[in-house]
């Protein structure tokens, strides 16, 4: 039966191949931590996509409940911490992912930076990786903000204002970001647009880019 | 032959393996956040207040129209929302229907069309109910007006959440 | 397959019409220990990370999430703290080569520098040579790099006083203090109260909301007769059924204890 629905699918969109290359990839030896137990620093990058995974699901699952208000922002994180089943496993995920994932995304990156692995002809996979770190910056930045409580406030105080330190552009980048003069609602709504939407989109590009280049050009050889 | 055969059931072996261990990391992070979106769903009814919304001495064998109002709580709002029964009395009985049509919802009258005397009529799609509120057969509505819960405390009437029959 | 000329397609698509066969590479001929990506090594990759998983999900629920009290912007005594991660950066700006009138430098310019090296090290770094050891300059930089973030990370984390931010951000019970009361007549009138306390009795300069901890009346009653820690004795000046009034409403939360004033069943 499955078969059958496979073969016809088949027949029209000829996905054979475009699996089938995924599936059948050489790992090579010197990654694999099965022959060389040190080659478990190969695996940091798989896991921060596993992180990013887990991170995407539970911050889909989480706006179920959440509304970006000044107002409601904060009961409504204290209602699904503190009233709704699993809540308090659902937003536990969210949050420590985002300190996951930046630990795995150093070591990661690490990894990289000492195998040498960024070298000619990966540049673009380094840059594109790079950019990844920032944008993961840029999500855990907004995300902090968030919840509404003390601590989301006065560390987006403290951000900002670092921001509007950087000459010349300094105001007007603090005014883009904070949607106006206060840290108020409107740059409670911003920072969950930016959250949500802008920068988990830019990340999936990103991330498409990263691991399509590592199709083409094959994991960087043994030192 | 022999050997292509081997090969072949190792590597099915690998891939059962696989998504065993698939299967298990996909539930360990989908059954929470699953569990978590069912929760209103799986959520049992809360304990019902009773309101105080009439006195013993206004009630009639005649159905009326009570309005009132309920505290509803719903996450993080409270809110009060009206609701309204049709009450009487029979011999020392009250009985305290809800209006809410079992059709598709609209609101029920009392006598609410000339032709259909000591009957709740509903102008919606001429479904009827008799006066204790069970349906008369031939009318769209399947099953009779809920019921709310009544409690009488010192001369004055409570209701509390609709039943279904 | 056919190539080229003569190629059949799926009705008017450019889907091949023959189909490609369905068969796993067979890895035997390939020399040394290289694996198909499906299924071999996959399942070790994924038993990795099902242990990972499991890790993960011990520490969600070892330890909620923290949650504080609701954003107060007014409340300038708070000790603002960013994510642990942003902490180097926070720390940088303390110190005086990159504070004050050199914010620039500590804000921009050297994060600037950091995060450009990184983006363009395949341009800073060109030589063919991959080992760390083989090209010193590279590693070290990155050495150095990361040991002053550790050592700022760990300056912060060492500088900041943690229990005194728990305190500040912990979520506190609604007090509704019944304004209309007798015993908030009476409180209105004591001078010395109101210094420390408040008007509103939730806490002032110098003292803390009355409502902040657990007595009896018996005990807030000896608390404003004798002092306790920082609070001098003696400081009431009214009568002794007044002070009677004022203990019980103190120790029921802010409500008249006899009245109707509590709107809780």
């Amino acid at each position: 039966m499955l078969q059958k629905i496979y073969d016809w699918v088949d027949e029209r969109l000829d996905i054979t191949p475009m699996w089938r290359d995924v599936a059948d990839h050489e790992v090579p030896e010197h990654v694999n931590p099965a022959h060389h137990f040190s080659a478990f620093v190969y695996c940091f990058g798989g896991l921060t996509f596993f992180v990013t995974v887990i991170q995407i699901l539970s911050g889909m699952f989480l706006t179920m409940y959440y509304v970006p208000d000044i107002i409601h922002a904060y009961e409504s994180v204290y209602f699904l911490q503190n009233e709704v089943t699993h809540g308090v496993i659902v937003r536990g995920m969210h949050h420590w992912g985002a300190s996951l994932v930046i630990v795995m995304m150093f070591l990661h990156t690490l990894r990289v930076f000492f195998t040498g692995s960024y070298k000619k002809p990966r540049e673009l996979n380094w840059v594109v990786g790079v950019l990844m770190f920032f944008v993961m910056l840029g999500l855990g930045f907004t995300g902090y903000l968030l919840p509404w409580d003390m601590k989301a406030y006065f560390a987006t105080v403290v951000g900002l204002e670092i921001a509007e330190s950087v000459p010349v552009v300094g105001g007007f980048a603090k005014a883009l970001l904070a949607g106006g003069e206060i840290i108020g609602a409107q740059t409670l709504t911003r920072f969950f647009a930016i959250h949500v939407f802008f920068l988990p989109g830019a990340l999936l590009g990103l991330l498409a880019a990263h691991f399509i280049m590592i199709r083409k050009q094959g994991i960087s050889g043994p030192l | 032959m022999e050997e292509k055969k081997h090969k072949v059931s190792r590597r099915q072996f690998l891939s059962y393996c696989l998504m065993g261990v698939g299967g298990f990391m996909a539930a360990g992070m989908i059954s929470p956040m699953v569990r978590f979106a069912l929760d209103p769903a799986l959520e049992a009814g809360g304990e019902s207040d009773f309101v105080q919304v009439t006195t013993l001495d206004d009630l009639t064998e005649e159905p009326q129209r009570f309005d009132f109002q309920v505290e509803v709580e719903d996450a993080w709002y409270t809110s009060d929302q009206p609701r309204s029964a049709w009450i009487y009395r029979e011999g020392d009985e009250i009985v305290a229907l809800s209006p809410t049509c079992t059709h598709l919802g609209c609101t029920v009258n009392w006598e609410g069309h000339d032709d259909h005397p000591n009957q709740f009529y509903c102008p919606c799609h001429h479904g009827r109910f008799e006066k204790d509120g069970v349906n008369i057969a031939g009318t769209p509505p399947t099953r009779p007006l809920d019921v709310y819960e009544v409690e009488v405390r010192d001369g004055s009437v409570y209701l509390g959440r609709p039943m279904q029959r | 397959m056919q190539r080229g000329k003569g190629m059949k397609f799926v009705e008017d698509s450019r889907i091949p019409a023959e189909r490609k066969p369905n068969i796993p590479k067979d890895y035997s001929e390939y020399p040394g220990k290289t694996e198909a990506f499906w299924p071999n090594f996959l399942l070790r990759e994924w038993m990795i990370g099902a242990v990972f998983l499991v890790g993960y999900l011990c520490l969600t629920v070892a330890h909620p999430s923290p949650l504080e009290r609701v954003a107060d912007p007014t409340d300038s005594g708070y000790i603002p703290l960013p994510d642990w991660y942003f902490l180097f950066l926070y720390q940088l700006l303390k110190y005086e080569f990159a504070a004050g009138p050199y914010t620039v430098i500590g804000a921009v310019v050297m994060p600037g520098i950091a995060f450009g090296a990184l983006l363009l090290a395949p341009w800073l770094d060109r030589g063919v040579e991959r080992r760390p050891f083989k090209r010193p300059i590279a590693s070290g930089l990155m050495m150095l790099g990361v040991i002053s973030v550790i050592f700022l990370t760990w300056e912060s984390v060492d500088e900041h006083d943690w229990e005194a931010a728990a305190q500040q951000g912990e979520i506190v019970d609604d007090i509704e203090v019944d304004e209309e009361s007798e015993a908030f007549e009476i409180y209105l009138n004591q001078q010395s109260c109101i210094g420390c306390h408040g008007g509103d009795m939730l806490g002032g300069a110098a003292g803390p909301s009355v409502f902040a901890s657990e007595y009896t009346a018996e005990e807030v009653k000896d608390i404003i007769e004798n002092g306790l820690g920082d609070m001098p004795p003696g400081q009431f000046d009214g009568t002794d059924e007044e002070l009677e009034t004022l203990a019980e409403f103190i120790a029921n939360d802010g409500q008249d204890p006899n009245g109707d004033g509590g709107d809780d069943e």
